[in-house]
């Protein structure tokens, strides 16, 4: 009997049963690919640090430091593999078909295949076990944008030494991250290494460097020999995971497009059973008066949702797969992953959705208990009447017939349209709030994040500034020299150089490794404080609020460290914000110097021009000191923006297939809604004709509630979207630094504009096309109406 | 008299399943100017579906309609839902109104949408309360149509079918889903209407219904089989029970 009636049921309403799939099949789609991507990304970094051999510690340090021989000699130790790099500061020293490498800002690492401390694989996660001579394997960053194939030849000048190499592929290295800011990392045959080493280039202090890979029980031990050594980098193996935060951002942000999927389909959902149970009181009602009980009746239902949700899930996992593959892509192109556990994730999130779905379903069945026999009788209804009060009055009212009836449907069923503007507040916060994202990181203020002050331009060329990394004082000649240049070149303006160096710094009984920042040169930018003042004297700092948490240290306190062989004392004068450091940062006043100590991090020379020019002439600027320097590492702020922040156009090619989500979603909302109106509100509608209102009348009033919804929807999304875009961001940003209190920015015509256009169009449109269903509906369908 | 409504060779065809069924077979009807109509017969006969297609709220599968000099059969959707809106008005034995509105609203919603009168809304939100009291409804005009009895509803019914003062009223049972003295009471304002000039056509199985009007027509499978001219209905000259004697017999006379 269940697939007589359930046969029946499917056949009588085709268009609701087809949205309700549509719903199911997109979100067991979503829920699965996103499970996928996450479970791969999460999961899937143990599984390939296990495979590569990642180490407990991984030790960072310059070629000619000691500190190797001490963590060897510790008891706690059981192995130490080290792996010794050649520096390349620029990717001008290489030509692929007689043109100098531009895609890469970071410098470059060699490393020889003899010397390997993990397992680095190939791009079909081979492990490379040796390299012949000539020829090289690289990390993507740095083939990055760039049209190159197996067998391509790419030459190295470098000093004295021209070096051709043949492009065998890429390789994965579970320390080397894949972000296009990172710098890459090329493994060659020992002998070319040898004969590189060998070149004066890599005499200079900081370009010849060392890893060590150290398992050892007792990462304390480690971690204690090094300290007190501001040149030495520790990071332990669950550190390391780090390196896959973009990965994992990308993957959560799928779940929650996921998650509030699930939620719309749920509130599809529950107007769907809702409308179903309202409308079949009278098969409810006779199947109770002739005894059937209600666990009966509610497995009639379940029985057809459970049918819709598996049907639903199985589409929708066969549709995952192209999409969790695309996804799968980028993460597999960076990470060995489990191949057999990703189809069975699917396959379990997709059952999960089914499970989920008919939980819910029970949950909504709720109301055939209720529905009496009497119902049946009674043309549904109890005999009980309750008051309602009618806010608007069709007499003393100034709206047209049409908007008046359309407001005053929306006022009589407050909960009903109240649930369709949230669930279009959602799709209109998914539109914006990605697009706030795209725009903030794109923003000239993310800048002051990385320590970088107000300009126009930037030189970003690690060689044009490589004395900085061997002599802390040397920023005064790379100023003074850039100055010269823009002045002789009818281009006068001032510079400023921001740097750091990394020191162990002491509070109390406490102690943290931070980066310390500096900015010299002439500038009116200063460090904003979220808390306190910024450091105005070469002894006062700022510092994060990690690092202050990290030393237990608060506004008035005094650090410690050792700069340039010399105590130095700090009164923290306020707490910032920045990435740098990820997060464990501390500001210098622009009077400190750092001596001749090593300089370990810079955001490159900016430059501000004098008599505040427009854009064109900054960008003629910009190509002109591109050509004096002979570099392309020269950036407008914007383009300097999207080096820093290379997220700004994942996040746009998100928005955009948030719009098209967005779309697609609202879209099957309305016509599921509008065909559940009009299949509820027949009798009104036939009446409405026999009264003499014409079908245009009717499709209005119905196309109006929608887009007196979809405003109120984008009134309210308007009204929360600020402080839910600042609550997500610096939520984010938590994640990759120290960074709290930032505001984002926002595009107005986007938001105010483009997005609520998109809603309400789709929206009025998908109404407008639905209530044309309703000529169907005849006056004389009066007669006809229960 | 002037005629208000007219088919000729009047056939309406129902198809369910690839099987035909003939409901009207060629109707030739006449209703003049404040006449007030009977349609009797058994059920199924087409009692409704004459009443809808000669309406304009159906459409008919053969046949010519003229209503008030205009050719219905030939005029578009939109011309229709003009026609029912300013010169007809609708009562249903279900006493439809919209939910989400006050029993006076319902009322004037029509007159609101027509705007045939040139009035402002006061002055229509005035006439529906004059109408409400002049059938002692005025009382619920304010409020929600599911917190007044079903007798007040078919009362307000009747108001939002004359607010736009039409030339003619179609009522399918208008008495069918109401107590005996609801029914009276109901019955006795259509006379009232009827007695103002309104013309009334009416669909009934309620032979005392139809005994109050001035003419009864019968219908058996889609086709007219009698038709009887009771004039109209006068207390003084003859009482309503003697009116439903002579119209039962003749009933009978038919196999009711």
């Amino acid at each position: 009997m269940f697939w007589r009636i359930l046969k029946k049921d499917l056949k009588r309403k085709k268009t609701m049963n087809i949205i309700l799939l549509l719903f199911v099949i997109i979100c067991s789609m979503f829920a699965s690919a996103s499970v996928n991507n996450i479970m791969a990304v999460t999961g899937g970094i143990d599984h390939y640090f296990d495979i590569a051999e990642v180490p407990d510690v991984t030790v960072s340090m310059s070629e000619d430091c000691e500190a190797d021989k001490a963590i060897s000699e510790l008891p706690s130790v059981k192995s130490v593999k080290t792996e010794h790099y050649l520096t390349v500061m620029s990717s001008k020293h290489f030509t692929h078909n007689g043109k100098k490498l531009d895609n890469f800002i970071n410098p470059a690492n060699f490393l020889s295949a003899d010397e390997m401390g993990m397992k680095y694989f190939d791009m079909d996660n081979k492990v490379i076990s040796s390299v012949d001579k000539g020829d090289f394997y690289c990390t993507s960053p740095f083939v990055q944008k760039m049209d190159i194939s197996e067998g391509d030849e790419v030459v190295l000048e470098i000093g004295d030494t021209t070096m051709p190499l043949t492009y065998k592929g890429c390789f994965k290295g579970a320390l080397f991250s894949n972000d296009e800011m990172s710098s890459p990392y090329i493994i060659i045959n020992n002998e070319d290494y040898r004969t590189l080493a060998k070149d004066k280039y890599f005499n200079a202090g900081s370009l010849s460097t060392k890893r060590l890979y150290v398992r050892t029980d007792d990462v304390g031990a480690v971690r204690d020999a090094v300290k007190g050594d501001d040149n030495v980098y520790l990071s332990t193996r669950d550190e390391e995971k780090g390196e896959y935060l973009y990965d994992m951002l990308t993957a959560y942000i799928m779940l929650v497009i996921s998650i509030v999927l699930m939620l719309t389909a749920f509130v599809v959902l529950r107007f769907t059973i809702g409308f179903t149970l309202s409308e079949e009181f009278r098969e409810i009602g006779v199947m109770k008066a002739v005894g059937i009980d209600n666990g009966s009746i509610r497995r009639l239902y379940i029985v057809k949702y459970l049918a819709i949700s598996v049907a639903g899930a199985v589409i929708g996992y066969i549709c995952s797969l192209p999409l969790s593959s695309a996804m799968m892509k980028t993460v597999s192109e960076h990470m060995v992953l489990e191949a057999e556990k990703q189809g069975m994730l699917g396959v379990i999130s997709s059952s999960a959705v089914v499970v989920i779905i008919m939980l819910f379903c029970y949950g909504c069945t709720r109301k055939v208990k209720k529905l009496s026999p009497i119902d049946a009788v009674r043309s549904g209804q109890s005999g009980e009447r309750a008051r309602k009060k009618n806010f608007m009055h069709l007499g003393s009212s100034k709206l047209p017939t049409t908007g008046f009836l359309s407001c005053n449907d929306v006022m009589s069923a407050p909960k009903r349209f109240g649930i369709i503007t949230a669930v279009f507040t959602l799709c209109m916060l998914l539109m914006t709030l990605m697009s706030n994202f795209a725009v903030t990181l794109k923003s000239e203020n993310m800048l002051k994040f990385f320590g970088v002050p107000t300009c126009e331009a930037h030189i970003g060329d690690m060689e044009y500034m490589q004395d900085i990394f061997t002599d802390g004082t040397a920023y005064q000649e790379i100023i003074d020299k850039t100055e010269k240049m823009l002045a002789e070149n009818d281009m006068p303006g001032s510079c400023t150089m921001s740097f750091g160096a990394n020191y162990e710094t002491f509070c109390k009984d406490k102690s943290a490794k931070l980066t310390y920042t500096v900015t010299k040169g002439k500038t009116d930018d200063e460090i904003k404080c979220d808390k306190g003042r910024a450091p105005e004297n070469g002894d006062e700092i700022a510092l994060t609020g990690y690092a202050m948490k990290e030393l237990d240290a608060d506004i008035g306190d005094k650090i410690k460290t050792v700069i340039d062989g010399e105590e130095r004392e700090f009164t923290v004068t306020g707490k910032f914000s920045s990435f740098q450091g990820g997060g464990y940062a501390a500001s210098l006043c622009r009077d400190f110097d750092f001596g001749n100590d090593k300089i370990t991090t810079t955001m490159g020379v900016q430059i501000h021009f004098d008599g505040d020019p427009d854009k064109k002439t900054i960008d003629d600027n910009v190509s002109k000191i591109s050509r004096i320097i002979e570099s392309d590492k020269v950036y407008t702020t914007s383009e300097m923006i999207k080096q820093v922040t290379g997220m700004s156009d994942t996040l746009d090619t998100i928005k955009k297939m948030m719009m098209i989500l967005t779309v697609i979603v609202t879209a099957l909302i309305v016509i599921l809604m509008e065909r559940s109106f009009i299949s509820k509100e027949k009798s009104e509608i036939a009446l409405m004709k026999a009264v003499g209102m014409s079908n245009g009348n009717i499709i209005a009033q119905h196309t109006i509630r929608f887009a007196i919804v979809s405003v109120l929807a984008c009134i309210v999304s308007t009204i929360i979207l600020m402080p839910v875009s600042n609550l997500v961001m610096n939520w984010i940003c938590s994640m990759i630094g120290d960074v709290s209190g930032l505001k984002c920015a926002f595009v107005p015509v986007e938001i105010f504009a483009v997005c609520p256009a998109i809603l309400i169009g789709v929206a009025v449109i998908g109404s407008f096309l639905t209530a044309l269903y309703m000529k169907t509906i005849k006056a004389s369908d009066t007669a006809s109406i229960e | 008299m002037n005629t208000v409504l007219q088919a000729k060779g009047l056939c309406k065809t129902y198809t369910v399943n690839k099987h035909k069924n003939d409901v009207l077979k060629n109707i030739d009807l006449t209703v003049y100017e404040g006449e007030m109509v009977a349609v009797m017969g058994p059920s199924g006969s087409g009692k409704s579906t004459l009443l809808y297609c000669v309406s304009g709220m159906d459409k008919v599968t053969a046949g010519e309609i003229t209503f008030g000099g205009k050719d219905t059969s030939k005029l578009g959707d939109k011309e229709l839902a003009r026609l029912r809106l300013n010169e007809m008005g609708f009562i249903f034995q279900q006493m439809y109104m919209m939910k989400n509105l006050t029993v006076l609203d319902n009322i004037i919603l029509p007159a609101v949408r027509s705007k045939k009168n040139h009035e402002s809304r006061r002055k229509t939100e005035e006439r529906g309360k004059a109408l409400m009291k002049r059938l002692g409804i005025d009382d619920v005009c304010e409020n929600d149509i599911n917190e007044v009895s079903g007798g007040q509803l078919q009362r307000a019914c009747i108001c939002r079918s004359m607010i736009n003062s039409p030339k003619m009223i179609f009522a399918d049972e208008p008495t069918g889903a109401l107590n005996g003295s609801s029914s009276d009471e109901v019955m006795d304002e259509l006379l009232s209407l009827n007695r103002d000039g309104t013309t009334l056509m009416c669909v009934t199985h309620d032979p005392k219904v139809a005994a109050k009007c001035s003419r009864v027509l019968y219908l058996v499978d889609g086709g007219i089989v009698g038709e009887k001219k009771m004039g109209h209905f006068d207390p003084n000259e003859m009482s309503i029970r003697d009116r439903e004697k002579e119209l039962n017999s003749w009933l009978m006379e038919r196999g009711w």
